[in-house]
């Protein structure tokens, strides 16, 4: 595909280049022990206030192409590297990581994995004291980038106590502390709901205007980042095909890579009656820690052939009724029944790599039958994976090892924990189909905050309002 | 009281359970130790609690079997290569008493830094020796962390059918666990270089003047340490 750049708007009489924060010249790199390169050729420059969403497939070189702004590439990565790669004029190749703190700030995927201290308040204020900042200026930062993102009640909580979304707030007010004049974000949503995600898109627009910010931005959901970035690039096996201003980039991606802006079409009418119950869940109760409870009064009830999708916002209960479905949990009150087997998958890929090799990992299920095994992996595009460990699998590859270990059991009850978690829009519409296809075999239970995917493959969208009763929506 | 004062008097503590010679010292050791771990929240605590327990009780199996001290013989075992004789003393089962106790006194303590401890405050507040104070300290957030961790593994297992059962079924599960943490660390050092961890121009917190209070932790560190030398 030929590569499509637009032009930057030429500079003003007047107007200096102080304007530019980042520029990557004829950038390749590749990992230590890869042969293919993971970024090819990469050429772009970056400006101050602007927001630049980075599109691509899994595996396309996005998260590389930020960790290379980020000085990360190479230094702490290794590999080849080739080009070179400025931000706010210091080359990344002679400047460490931890120098470029005070200019760069990133956001890494998963908000976990990245917390260091136990308390809120020091977690953001560990890197303006890396900075070598006065203790008045540290708690000075501390404040403000808790109130930038609407955070500041946690100010006084514990790290281990923090939901997932909330969790995600704590490390971009922990990068926003830095006071960045480029700011990283790698799938900063993927763990938040619809409404949490536009607000934290928005919050991220905002800063970028006001602070004079330039913002890079990778996404798997880009619906709603498309309608606050000024930017898009997209990537395809670390080649940037596309540089474009908004407006041009959605016509390129409308005729080019249609799945990254058209909503999935709506699930077909069912064909015919969904059969038997499969489970039944009535007056369900459930409470991690006495007193407050997570779920109350819950009835859902799932048949043979259906496709249900359990929605709403993060922390009502979902996954908690998904385990309570298939019996992963035991109900405290009422009544949870299932008649067959079920199959769980959960929303952390890095679950499904307790054996060796990929085959393994399948057949663990089904009582070491390899030959079954094997053609799961093929049904699920793993064809030639079977040897590999699982953790050399990518994380794209790691989600349908997951799928194959679970449907291979074939369960008459499927649930499936946030599975388009990471996964680009092209391999989603590949997983909904196969959703329908299998569908008439089992009743299947979906939890997701991707309400376009749910809608595309579901029957039905269960809402799970906040205080845990479903609703049709 | 601050970290470094509560560090002080837990290292005094762990001195005194290396050196004591009397086992009725240790043992009121390991009772005011365990007596402060149980006042934190039990679901943190049982971790560590059978952790010590698992830990004590192989030790005290091990220690008569591999020494060979006394001359109170309770049983004659089997001579194996390497090993030698395995015969069991008197002396063996009170020596091996002691060492036990010595061990659950230490990870005693060790629960206390990781469970009371304000371990934030003190790698921020440290001057000597940053870098271990933060490693220990990350390390011990691990445990908890390992633990979600196997839980998480067993569900994925038990959602495909797989039932968890016996060591067997659990020890399948170590190499993914130590996989898993290493992943975790490669993850959390890129992500703390990024927030700028290893600069020569880092601030620290200031300080303010000991309490009486800390002054007095402090003192009685000291003096748990001399006395156990001399006296104890």
């Amino acid at each position: 595909m030929a590569v499509t750049v637009y032009p930057r708007p030429a500079l003003a009489p007047g107007e200096s280049t102080s304007a530019r924060i980042g520029c990557i010249e004829r950038l390749s790199f590749s990992y230590p022990g890869s042969e293919t390169e993971a970024l090819v050729d990469i050429s772009l420059e970056l400006e101050r206030g602007e927001v630049a969403l980075v599109l691509g497939r899994s595996g396309s070189g996005k998260s590389t192409l930020l960790r290379s702004l980020a000085g990360l590439v190479p230094h702490f990565h290794g590999g080849r590297f080739s080009g070179s790669v400025t931000v706010a004029g210091l080359d990344t190749r002679r400047t460490a990581p931890a120098a470029l703190a005070g200019t760069v700030a990133t956001l890494f995927q998963d908000p976990e994995d990245q917390i260091v201290f136990d308390r809120v308040a020091s977690e953001v204020s560990f890197g303006p004291e890396n900075l070598g900042l006065q203790p008045g200026e540290v708690a000075r930062r501390v404040a403000s980038s808790l109130a930038a993102v609407g955070a500041e009640h946690l100010l006084g909580r514990s790290t281990r106590d923090l939901s997932g979304g909330e969790l995600q707030r704590v490390c971009l007010a922990s990068a926003l502390a830095l006071e960045p004049q480029l700011l990283l974000l790698d799938e900063p949503t993927s763990q938040l709901d619809p409404d949490g995600a536009a607000a934290f898109l928005e919050l991220v627009g905002a800063l970028a205007r006001e602070r004079g910010m330039a913002v890079v931005l990778s996404e798997q959901r880009p619906a709603l980042p498309l309608e606050i970035c000024d930017r898009v690039l997209f990537l395809e096996r670390g080649r940037l095909l596309l540089d474009a201003p908004r407006a041009q980039a959605i016509e390129w991606l409308e005729e080019n890579a249609p799945a990254f802006v058209e909503p999935p079409e709506a699930a077909p009418a069912q064909a015919r009656a969904p059969g038997v119950t499969i489970c039944e869940l009535e007056g369900i109760g459930y409470a991690y820690r006495p007193g407050t409870p997570v779920l109350e009064n819950v009835s859902l009830e799932l048949r043979r052939g259906e496709i249900a999708a359990l929605a709403g916002p993060n922390g009502c209960g979902k996954t908690t009724l998904a385990k309570l479905a298939c019996g992963l949990l035991e109900a405290q009150e009422g009544r949870a029944l299932c008649h067959g087997r079920s199959g769980y998958l959960s929303q952390d890929p890095g679950r499904y790599v307790v054996c060796e090799r990929a085959e393994d990992e399948v057949a663990l299920g089904i009582a070491g039958d390899l030959p079954r095994a094997r053609s799961w992996l093929t049904e699920l595009g793993l064809a030639g994976s079977e040897r590999r460990h699982p953790r050399d699998l990518s994380s794209g590859e790691r989600e349908r090892l997951g799928l194959a270990a679970v449907l291979a059991t074939e369960p008459d009850l499927l649930v499936l924990d946030e599975p388009t978690r990471g996964v680009d829009p092209e391999r989603k519409r590949e997983l909904g189909e196969m959703l329908r296809a299998g569908a008439p075999a089992r009743a299947t239970l979906l939890v997701t905050h991707d309400l376009a995917f749910a809608r595309s493959v579901a029957d039905r969208v269960v809402s799970l309002a906040g205080q845990g009763v479903p609703a049709d929506a | 009281m601050r970290s470094s004062a509560a560090l002080a008097l837990l290292g005094a503590c762990v001195v005194a359970a290396l050196v004591v010679a009397h086992p009725l010292s240790l043992a009121l050791l390991a009772v005011v130790l365990l007596v402060l771990l149980l006042q934190t929240s039990w679901r943190r605590a049982r971790l560590f609690l059978f952790g010590i327990a698992v830990s004590s009780f192989g030790l005290f199996l091990i220690w008569p079997l591999t020494a060979h001290v006394g001359s109170h013989p309770l049983w004659n075992g089997p001579i194996l290569p390497v090993l030698g004789s395995l015969d069991v003393t008197r002396e063996e089962l009170a020596a091996g008493a002691m060492q036990t106790l010595r061990l659950a006194t230490v990870a005693l303590a060790f629960a206390l830094w990781a469970l009371r401890l304000d371990q934030d405050r003190l790698v921020r507040e440290t001057r000597l020796a940053r870098r271990s104070v933060l490693t220990v300290a990350l390390a011990t957030r691990l445990i908890p962390t390992l633990e979600r961790d196997a839980a998480g593994f067993v569900e994925a297992l038990r959602g495909r059918g797989v039932a968890v059962e016996g060591l067997r079924g659990r020890s399948r599960l170590l190499a993914p666990l130590v996989a898993s943490s290493l992943e975790r660390a490669l993850t959390l050092a890129e992500s703390m270089e990024a927030r700028g961890y290893g600069r020569p121009d880092r601030a620290r917190v200031t300080r303010a003047r000991f309490s009486w209070r800390e002054r007095t932790a402090l003192a009685f560190s000291l003096l748990l340490v001399v006395s156990s030398l001399i006296w104890l």
